[in-house]
């Protein structure tokens, strides 16, 4: 409602007002008109009636015969209206009269002819032949003003209920104005409460976006932390015997020592990053069909040794089920939970592994592996964190933090899922589930352990951008008498492919310009026998749409296991 | 308003019925009031044309025989106008001198009596008064005492037989009227 509009409902009702005092002030004119009009009547006819008294009077007061007189008054007895009629003769006095009320009339005529409010009076001369002999006098009644006003009770009432009605649509608008302005002050109000909301929904978003982001910087840095201290360790003592193998009067036992803390602890930094991946669903799994229980069963010496003299392995073996997961993962995330359970165990215990058909809702069968212990259980803080990386309830230096992590990655990057039950002084229970799969064809065996074979002297094409472990390979590869030629781009080797001849490649996976997987589709062009073994750190490309039957070898390799890996690929391109 | 008004009205109407309307400080006379009727007689009759005062002329009210009124008719016609005429007295002793008269208050005299007087008349247009109190002989108007009041009989068909109309207000008011 604007301003203009506000104004001419404010003035509405002194319109009205003023409409109601134009018909009061009209419906009294007319009264008044009316009034005056029926006064000048009656004073008309009190004239007249004077008049008429006078002629008919005339000889009775001129032989002053009140008799007669009388007479000449008697008749306007029947006249209601007249309250008096008196003669007097030409010296005033009074020869006859009369009054309706038995009042007294007065005797001498200035007693009569004095002013009064409450009469109309009406004088006549009596006059006989030019001669005035008397005066007659008539007087009716002025009525009260309340009586007049009553004889016009009609109008006087249609009036009044006019101005009412005009008062009344007054009031009716201004309460309507009222009620109008209320409502225009309630959606005010209205529309500032749900400013006010969303203001405080935009706050409160903000605040969850903030909160969010620094439980992920803390995240991130303990994550970061965890990696550094632990790799930090590992790589103190690699450089640490490195450095010592650099000493010129080393002796053999101690070179052969101080290589093996070398070895130990570069594969202690690949498990960690392993695990790393294992959380964020990157690792390369190389997923088989395995019996889940006797993958179980096989694990029963190494899980006695794991748990320790004074925790009881139970195992209850029931749910028939086949799984397609990656054999390494699986074990290790069996075993992370069991050393789990072995810390919450301190005093000893029981360590139950179940396996058991779990139905969902899907219709998809999968199994359960329970694996619950009998110690000191969780409370709901620590249970909404344990599969946080680096999270950790033990103390320094005795558990990474990944274990739990590694659990719950492998599970769900093999399509399933991990619960955990706990209670504080209750005991743990964590539940892997796994998809089913048919159980068809054979179970995959257990790889036999690799032997470093005499290998046929080979040309082999190195092609890796990271110029140490391209001459790392380069070395070990010489080491065994091959005959290596090295590339450091997918361009580069693809020419010398081209122009040499050579019995298998060995190339990275992630490389600047062209990759490894593409490098090998066009090897598969150029040279359709020519083997292609890749070898990788981490590839999300291989992770999302696998190798294409080419062999992968995962990189920190062994010496064992790229030997083997090579051979491999050269006995299954050679033509039968 | 109306209280002391009341009062005074009952006083004056009071005092008013004592002098029954007459002027004078004391209860005028019989006489007096004949005196007074006289002259107001010319009002209501009317006389034939020839019988009129000339323009300019008065009215002439005689008193033939003895005068029992003296001054106050006088006053009396000299208060009263008709038709803008005045009307003036005059005393005869007989009916000689009075062919100008239009009005004759008859008193009769020794020499002679009312009815000669009233014979004398004969039918000449004059309104002829008489009174109780002196005789039983009449005019055309006859005054009586009725009652304590002077009043009067009027003899119609005289008036008619002297060629004089009597006006009904007047014949209301006589006591009698002879057809």
């Amino acid at each position: 409602m604007n301003d203009l509009q506000r104004g001419s409902w404010r003035s509405a009702p002194v319109a009205i007002f003023g409409a109601a005092m134009l018909i009061v002030l009209f419906g009294i004119a007319v009264i008044m008109q009316t009034d005056n009009g029926y006064r000048d009547a009656r004073v008309d006819f009190a004239q007249s009636q004077a008049q008429l008294l006078a002629v008919s009077v005339g000889a009775a007061v001129d032989f002053n015969d009140p008799a007669a007189a009388q007479e000449a008054v008697n008749p306007l007895h029947v006249i209601g209206s007249i309250r008096t009629a008196a003669v007097y003769d030409r010296q005033g006095h009074l020869i006859t009269g009369y009054d309706r009320f038995g009042e007294t009339v007065p005797a001498v005529e200035q007693a009569i002819a004095s002013p009064n409010p409450l009469v109309i009076r009406a004088s006549a001369p009596v006059e006989m032949r030019g001669q005035r002999i008397g005066t007659a006098y008539i007087q009716l009644d002025r009525q009260p003003l309340w009586r007049r006003v009553s004889r016009y009770g009609t109008l006087t009432a249609l009036i009044a209920a006019a101005a009412l009605i005009v008062i009344g649509l007054g009031f009716a608008q201004r309460a309507l104005r009222n009620a109008n302005r209320e409502l225009g002050k309630r959606a005010e109000a209205l529309a500032q409460a749900n400013e006010l909301l969303e203001e405080q929904v935009a706050q409160r978003t903000q605040a969850e976006d903030q909160l969010r982001q620094s439980q992920k910087m803390q995240a991130l840095g303990q994550l970061t932390g965890g990696i550094a201290h632990d790799f930090n360790n590992q790589l103190t003592v690699i450089q640490g015997a490195a450095d010592m193998l650099c000493r010129k009067d080393i002796t053999d036992a101690k070179r052969i020592r101080f290589a093996q803390a070398i070895v130990q602890s570069s594969t202690n930094a690949a498990s960690l990053t392993s695990q790393l991946l294992a959380f964020a669903r990157r690792q390369p799994l190389t997923p088989e069909w395995l019996d889940l229980n006797d993958l179980i069963s096989q694990m029963d010496d190494l899980l006695d040794r794991t748990m320790g003299e004074r925790i009881k392995v139970v195992t209850d073996l029931t749910a028939p089920c086949r799984v397609e997961v990656d054999r390494a993962q699986l074990q290790s995330a069996i075993l992370n939970i069991a050393s789990n359970a072995r810390d919450a165990m301190p005093d000893g215990g029981t360590l139950t592994i179940a396996t058991k058909n779990f139905a969902e809702s899907d219709g998809q069968p999968r199994v359960a592996i329970e694996i619950a212990d009998t110690g000191e259980g969780m409370d709901p803080a620590t249970i909404d964190r344990i599969f946080e990386p680096f999270f950790t309830t033990k103390g320094t230096g005795q558990g990474t933090g990944l274990g739990l992590s590694q659990v719950y990655g492998f599970a769900t990057q093999s399509g399933g899922d991990v619960k955990v039950e706990s209670q504080p002084g209750k005991g743990t229970a964590l539940t892997l589930i796994l998809p089913c799969v048919e159980a068809t064809g054979e179970t995959t065996p257990r790889d036999a352990a690799v032997e470093l074979a005499e290998q046929p002297v080979a040309d082999i094409l190195v092609v890796e951008d990271n110029e140490d472990v391209g001459a790392f390979a380069e070395a070990m590869l010489s080491e065994l008498g091959h005959r290596v030629t090295r590339a450091s781009s997918g361009e580069e080797a693809l020419d010398l492919v081209r122009k040499q001849t050579f019995d298998v490649v060995l190339s990275d996976v992630v490389m600047p310009g062209m990759g490894g997987l593409k490098f090998a589709d066009a090897v598969a062009v150029e040279r359709p026998t020519l083997p292609v073994v890749l070898a990788t750190g981490y590839s999300q490309e291989i992770a999302e749409a696998g190798s294409g039957g080419r062999t992968v070898i995962l990189k920190p390799y062994r010496l064992a296991t790229l030997s083997q890996a090579l051979a491999t690929a050269m006995k299954d391109a050679r033509p039968a | 308003m109306i209280g002391p008004w009341r009062v005074l009205a009952r006083i004056t109407a009071a005092t008013a019925a004592m002098m029954l309307g007459a002027p004078a400080t004391a209860a005028p006379t019989d006489t007096a009031v004949k005196a007074a009727f006289l002259p107001r007689f010319a009002r209501y009759v009317t006389w034939p044309p020839a019988a009129m005062p000339k323009a300019g002329d008065p009215f002439v009210l005689c008193v033939i025989g003895s005068d029992p009124f003296g001054a106050a008719l006088d006053d009396a016609a000299r208060s009263q106008v008709v038709d803008g005429q005045r009307i003036v007295v005059r005393r005869l002793d007989s009916a000689v001198g009075s062919d100008s008269c239009q009005i004759a208050f008859i008193q009769g005299s020794k020499v002679q009596p009312v009815g000669q007087l009233i014979a004398a008349l004969g039918r000449r247009p004059v309104l002829t008064v008489t009174d109780a109190s002196i005789g039983a002989q009449r005019g055309i108007v006859h005054f009586a005492v009725v009652g304590g009041r002077v009043r009067f009989f009027i003899d119609q068909s005289s008036a008619a037989r002297h060629g004089l109309g009597i006006s009904s207000r007047l014949l209301a008011l006589a006591i009698g009227v002879k057809q």
